[in-house]
């Protein structure tokens, strides 16, 4: 950076255009009147755009551009957001609100700031180009004619291979696909037996460079960026529909501060998944569907789904840690630490034999009193819900009761603590296990893939 | 001679097993060849059996025959008839199904096909290509006997055989030629039916047969030379057993070693026969030879092994144990629930059990099962998962006196069972399964240094793993080969005056270029308190090396040798404000590690970049004394108050731009750098302004000889894989004790000696000690010790090599096997570059040791 910009204290943050060819997409942003930053996102073995899918892939593209931003504006969080093609019209615009101020919710939390009224993107005051000021009324975009074919993100966690597993078990047609390269993910997609496609996004070198010089920091609705790739390349390559695998406890807010909602995964969550489906069947293609396959369902009933399939069990791993490095120990994909692995092996607990998922981890979490700490914030005794993608409290007490009834748990130290010390304090009839493998009506999975639910019976 | 289904299933490979069965006729032996099915055969006869559809039994058949036709086509001989009729009857057999037979003698019988086929194959090939071969049918010569705990199904799918010499045979097979061959892993039960050995089969048959014979011997060929002392893909640098009794090794083999099943020696007991596994491959290596004699040499440990997947059952009540029946009630459960008990440990109010991983533990509830059964009677605690660690070797109680330095390294561990065994063969102990790879090669290395496990004797214990199968090109040689080159120097340097540290600069150099070849380290800073000579520093300057430091005075002393264009770190540990306060108006970079710096003082670095070390919650190394990571070592900040330092530094506007750990010295293995590195980057993502992560140094110097290196390449490719995973960090190392241990020798000179107990403990005195080179002492590190003026002389005696300072303490080396001295012969003590004169002391006022430098 040739001037010595103060990422705090800028003013203004630009979107200043996007483009694509031959494979690789160029997102490119400025604070004030520093320098660009470039964003590369790179499609492998990039067909040509289909005809008659160059109208579709442009609003994608546009919408990538404006998803992603959301990395670099975070750097400096300045007051005013400018996009240079001009203002967008409400739908896109009230999206975009949303996004960053929900998104950005526990970024802002734990910076000690409040985004409230400070995130506007430009709207235009006349109705939108494509229609009215209406809002969700059904599809305007004409359908593609989209191959029936789906693509399914592999997070290298249990979820998305139980979304994957859901989709073979009615032999639909799927594709693993994953921006970036972890080699986790990478021993995952390949133990899925499904073809394969790794994107890659190049952050803007500039970024680190604004890191260096104190900009702000933290957590990213790096979801909703991963949604957007995908749109492109559905309609790139040919997909009429993307299946993330979030479960319905990605709804629920984390915590409350100075009376906002703060979701830690907010873009997993529900509200995002029904804004994203929404504007994509509008500006994209009608025929092009964004869900997730496991929203009707609770982590326990996912995690009980997971429990079946074992020629995972020595790839997968939750962990947040150890996540970019990838070894044949368990200790390798499990740091044992953090509250992923604290939950993953609670609600797994139930539905494994002790061994095998003793097995897993190569470690056992609930026999360690070093842990305590973890698990009770996890149970929401004496703490508020740890900042991870992990399920409701509620569940994962319901978990532990019922590892607490099991004679081969109870006498593991942080079992028997539960026992002694908050089981009296809790309601049992509020600690059973069945309610929550039941699935709820909230979702929008796509006709053609309703039958895979039944993966979960 | 036996081989397994590998070793049968190609052309190249009969050629081969005909030219070792031709090498034993050419010794006069008669020979008797068993063979398993051709590789992935057995498993297509399964599948067979287990297929329901007749059409489809009959297309299997058909694919296992094509097997058996393709090998044929490549040997370009004709079906033989003996394997024809074979063929026909597994059709037949495909096409029936199992109604006729019944289930399981029906697959018993299909199964058996497969050792039927490749011996028919085989006799036709050996006796083609010049060795006439008869074919023996393994059923007409085993009988499997009935046992009282077998049902039908182990009956005939895990048959034993009762296996007496049957000179009988022996004399019947005499009259029909010299060469045989025969089915491993089938018998023959008492109504006729063809019955299977069920694991390990194969060998078992082998074994059979070489009791029944009485053989000469059994050969067993396989991939691999024979037995090690440790697992070599745990333990690269276990060594080959050459030499076994029968006990040791099937306790080798029920321990771990996967070469042979256990099953297979007890046959051979009784009539004394030997067994000697060969690497098919490697015929020239010597392999290991299993027999019944204990040779004359002193006990030693003969391996370490660790079984994983161990979960322990703990029941504990109290006093009723001694109830009658009480503990058959409780072993009762488990045989109930099909979960069967390998290891027991007693307490007056605690049964602890422990069961090996089965598939009937992992994925079925008979675990959960009986932990609720026995929780009707008894307090119950599955622990798991669990490793046991044993380790085997004749007369371990003799042992013990040895071990200590291996049990103390137990007292740090979970230890949840202690097993020692009254055939006097093991003992083991049962830990966390999370610290067992670790462990394993460390406690190998403990107890060669322990002198427990003696391979130092050369008829037990042959090359090591890595040496024999080893990838990676050979090591380099340690950096002590100057010694000898500058041998005729030293003397002369000795004999003018002693004690005096040598420092030779070209091997410091070679150290340093060695480390900057690893291509993803940024900056290397060396670790200056390990020796301050200017000669050093300046050396390492030329080399582009930046300088830790942890005091004013070693910043000091390196500013006023190196140019000002050297980076400098100054790493200080609670050291008083005023130290920091100078060195920040130096240019070196400063480091922090705990919250009081800025609590207490936190305006003194306003607008100052740090770096801040980090306790990762750890510590590695050789010493208790030299490990700095965890909450027993005062360095670093611990990881739960990252979040309270990063507060305070915003607070006082200081930008942490480096993170830091370092874990311990004296570290030999190469994956340690790269999870200090992924976790220091993992801390690092949530910190901004970190632009670079120092991993500290502790590279290991290995002390003994033939103890292996670091392996630098190894390091490279680690350090390479964690960059790639963070691109976005510098990675920066402070070696120190690497660069220089080696370049750096302390020579002294004898000045008496003394006998004690009959002359059974000898001490040679120099002329320094302790004051001199306090490592020996503090850490209880090992120095080599030459009589450099008799060098060329046979060591005979064993030495205390002690130094002249009024402390108990004051040993350089016990135990060392040199020539006999004379005073005045100059001593040279190794590896004296590093923390040898700067941790000297005036201790008696004794002269201190004079430095010299050779270029």
């Amino acid at each position: 950076m040739t001037t010595h910009i103060q990422p705090r204290l800028t003013q203004v943050f630009r979107f200043v255009r996007c483009s694509y060819a031959d494979g690789v997409a160029e997102l490119v942003y400025g604070f004030d009147h520093g320098e660009e930053l470039v964003e590369r996102v790179r499609f492998p073995n990039a067909p040509a755009i289909p005809a008659g899918h160059q109208a579709a892939f442009e609003q994608a593209l546009k919408l990538l551009h404006l998803i992603a931003g959301v990395s670099y504006y975070k750097a400096g969080v300045p007051p005013r957001i400018e996009v240079v093609d001009g203002p967008l019209d409400a739908t896109t615009a009230d999206l975009l609100d949303a996004l960053y101020l929900h998104g950005l919710a526990e970024f802002a939390y734990r910076n000690g700031l409040d985004l409230r009224g400070r995130i506007a993107f430009p709207r235009s005051s006349s109705p939108s180009p494509l229609r009215g000021d209406g809002r969700g009324e059904g599809p305007i975009s004409p359908k593609l004619n989209l191959p029936a074919r789906t693509l399914v993100p592999i997070g290298g966690g249990k979820d998305s291979l139980v979304a994957v597993e859901a989709i073979k078990s009615i032999s639909g047609e799927a594709t693993a696909v994953w921006v970036g390269n972890s080699p986790l993910i990478a021993a995952c997609a390949e133990r899925t037996g499904l073809p394969m496609l790794n994107i890659q996004r190049e952050l803007a070198p500039g970024l680190f460079e604004l890191n260096r010089l104190g900009a702000w920091n933290g957590h990213i609705p790096v979801t909703a960026v991963n949604s957007a790739i995908l749109a492109v390349a559905a309609i790139l390559y040919g997909y009429d529909s993307i299946a993330f695998a979030n479960e319905r406890s990605a709804s629920a807010a984390t915590l409350e501060y100075e009376g906002q909602q703060v979701n830690h995964q907010w873009s997993k969550g529900y509200t995002f998944e029904q804004l994203l489906g929404d504007w994509l069947h509008e500006h994209v293609a009608a025929d092009l569907n964004y869900c997730s396959l496991l929203r009707p369902y609770s982590e326990l009933a996912v995690t009980r789904a997971f429990a079946r399939l074992t020629p995972y069990f020595d790839v997968f791993s939750s962990c947040n840690r150890n996540f970019k490095l990838l070894g044949p120990k368990p200790a390798d994909r499990w740091c044992g630490q953090c509250p992923k692995c604290h939950f993953v092996f609670l609600a797994l607990a139930p539905f494994l034999a002790k061994p095998r998922l003793l097995s897993i981890f190569g470690r056992n979490l609930l026999d360690d009193e070093n842990l305590a700490p973890g698990f009770d914030a996890l149970l929401e005794y004496q703490d508020h819900k740890p900042f991870e993608c992990v399920g409701e409290g509620a569940a994962a007490r319901a978990a532990m009761y019922a590892l607490s009834q099991r004679s081969e748990w109870q006498e593991d130290t942080l079992v028997a603590r539960f026992r002694s010390e908050i089981l009296p304090q809790l309601d049992v009839n509020e600690l059973a296990l069945e309610p929550w493998l039941l699935p709820s009506g909230e979702q929008r999975i796509p006709k053609r893939l309703q039958p895979a639910l039944a993966f979960f019976a | 001679m036996k081989f397994g289904g590998t070793s049968v299933a190609t052309l190249p490979r009969w050629q081969n097993i005909r030219e070792l069965v031709a090498s034993r006729r050419a010794e006069g032996a008669r020979v008797l060849v068993v063979v398993s099915a051709l590789t992935g055969i057995t498993d297509a006869l399964k599948q067979l059996c287990a297929q329901e559809d007749k059409g489809k039994r009959i297309e299997a058949a058909k694919a296992i025959a094509q097997r058996h036709y393709e090998l044929l086509d490549h040997m370009q001989l004709a079906v033989p008839d003996t394997l024809a009729a074979r063929l026909s009857e597994l059709a037949k057999l495909a096409d029936e199904g199992p109604a006729l037979l019944g289930e399981l003698a029906w697959s018993a019988l299909v199964q058996a096909h497969g050792e039927l086929m490749s011996s028919a194959l085989g006799s036709a090939f050996l006796s083609h290509s010049g060795l006439p071969t008869q074919w023996v049918d393994a059923r007409d010569c085993l009988a499997a006997i009935a046992l009282p705990n077998q049902n039908e199904r182990t009956k005939l799918l895990s048959a034993m055989v009762e296996a007496k010499p049957d000179p009988a045979l022996n004399a019947r097979l005499a009259a029909q030629g010299e060469v045989f061959i025969t089915q491993g892993f089938i018998a023959r039960e008492s109504q006729g039916r063809t019955v299977l050995l069920g694991r390990g089969g194969s060998d078992t048959s082998a074994s059979y047969f070489g009791a029944l014979l009485k053989a000469q011997r059994v050969e067993i060929w396989t991939d691999v030379a024979g037995m090690f002392t440790a697992n070599p893909r745990q333990v690269p640098s276990a060594r080959l057993l050459q030499r076994l009794d029968y006990e040791e090794a099937q306790e080798i083999a029920s321990t771990g070693a996967k070469v042979l099943h256990p099953r297979c020696l007890s046959p051979l007991r009784e009539p004394r026969v030997p067994l000697l596994i060969k690497d098919t491959n490697r015929p020239e290596l010597e392999g290991t030879l299993i027999g019944p004699e204990v040779r004359e040499h002193a006990p030693s440990v003969k391996a370490i092994s660790a079984r994983k997947g161990i979960t322990l059952v703990s029941m504990e009540s109290v006093g009723i144990w001694q109830q009658v029946g009480f503990l058959a009630d409780v072993f009762a459960q488990f045989k109930q629930h099909g979960l069967s008990v390998d290891m027991i440990g007693s307490a007056e109010t605690n049964v602890t059990v422990s069961l090996d991983p089965t598939e009937n533990l992992l994925d079925s509830d008979a675990l959960a099962a009986l932990a609720s059964d026995l929780a009707k009677v008894c307090r119950v605690k599955v622990i798991a998962p669990c490793a046991a660690i044993t380790l085997v070797g004749r007369g371990m109680r003799s042992m013990l006196h040895t071990l200590s330095g291996v049990l103390a390294e137990f007292g740090q561990l979970r230890v949840h069972m202690i097993s020692q065994s009254s055939n006097n063969l093991n003992l083991t102990f049962v830990v966390d399964e999370n610290v067992v790879d670790e462990l394993l090669p460390h406690l190998h290395e403990l107890l060669i240094t322990a002198g427990a496990l003696r391979t130092d004797d050369s008829a037990l214990f042959g090359p090591s793993w890595q040496a024999l199968y080893g990838t990676g090109e050979v090591l380099p040689p340690a950096a002590s080969g100057w010694r000898e080159e500058r041998r005729a120097d030293l003397l002369k340097l000795g004999a003018e005056a002693t004690p005096r540290y040598v420092y030779h600069l070209p091997t410091v150099r070679q150290q340093a270029r060695e480390l900057k070849s690893l291509a993803a380290v940024d900056r290397l800073h060396y670790a200056v308190k390990a020796n301050t000579h200017p000669a050093i520093l300046k050396a390492l300057a030329e080399e582009g090396f930046g300088f830790e430091c942890v005091s004013p005075g070693e910043l000091k002393a390196v500013m006023a040798v190196v140019p000002e264009s050297a980076p400098l770190l100054f790493t200080p540990n609670f050291a008083p404000k005023e130290d920091y306060a100078w060195a920040l108006g130096t240019r070196a970079t400063l480091s922090l590690d705990s919250l009081y710096q800025l609590e207490q003082w936190g305006e003194l670095f306003r607008g100052k970049e740090v770096v801040l070390r980090l306790d990762l919650g750890r510590g590695l190394g050789h010493h208790e004394k030299v490990r700095t990571g965890g909450s027993g070592s005062k360095f670093g900040l611990p990881v739960e108050q990252l979040d309270a330092f990063l507060r305070l530094a915003d607070t006082h506007g200081v930008t942490v731009r480096g993170l830091h750990a370092h874990l311990g010295s004296g570290i030999l293995d190469d994956g340690h750098w790269g999870e200090v590195y992924s976790q220091l980057a993992s801390l690092a993502e949530r910190i901004g302004s970190v632009t670079f992560l120092d991993i500290g140094g502790g590279l290991g110097v290995p002390s003994h000889p033939g103890e292996a290196r670091l392996d630098i390449a190894a390091l490279d490719k680690v350090l390479r894989e964690v960059k790639a995973a963070y691109p976005h960090y510098k990675l920066w190392m402070e070696p120190g004790r690497y660069l220089v241990a080696d370049a750096g020798v302390l020579l002294t000179r004898v000045t008496q000696t003394k006998g004690k107990g009959n002359g059974q403990i000898r001490y040679l005195g120099v002329d320094t000690g302790m004051n001199s080179l306090i490592r020996p002492a503090l850490y209880e590190a090992w120095h080599e010790i030459v009589n450099l003026t008799r060098l060329d002389e046979p060591a005979t005696a064993l030495f205390q090599v002690v130094g002249p300072i009024c402390e108990s303490g004051d040993v350089l080396g016990t135990d060392r096997r040199l020539p006999e001295p004379q005073e005045g012969d100059v001593v040279l003590v190794a590896q004296a570059g590093a923390y040898g004169k700067v941790m000297s002391s005036p201790y008696n006022l004794r002269d201190e040791a004079e430095e010299i430098i050779l270029d």
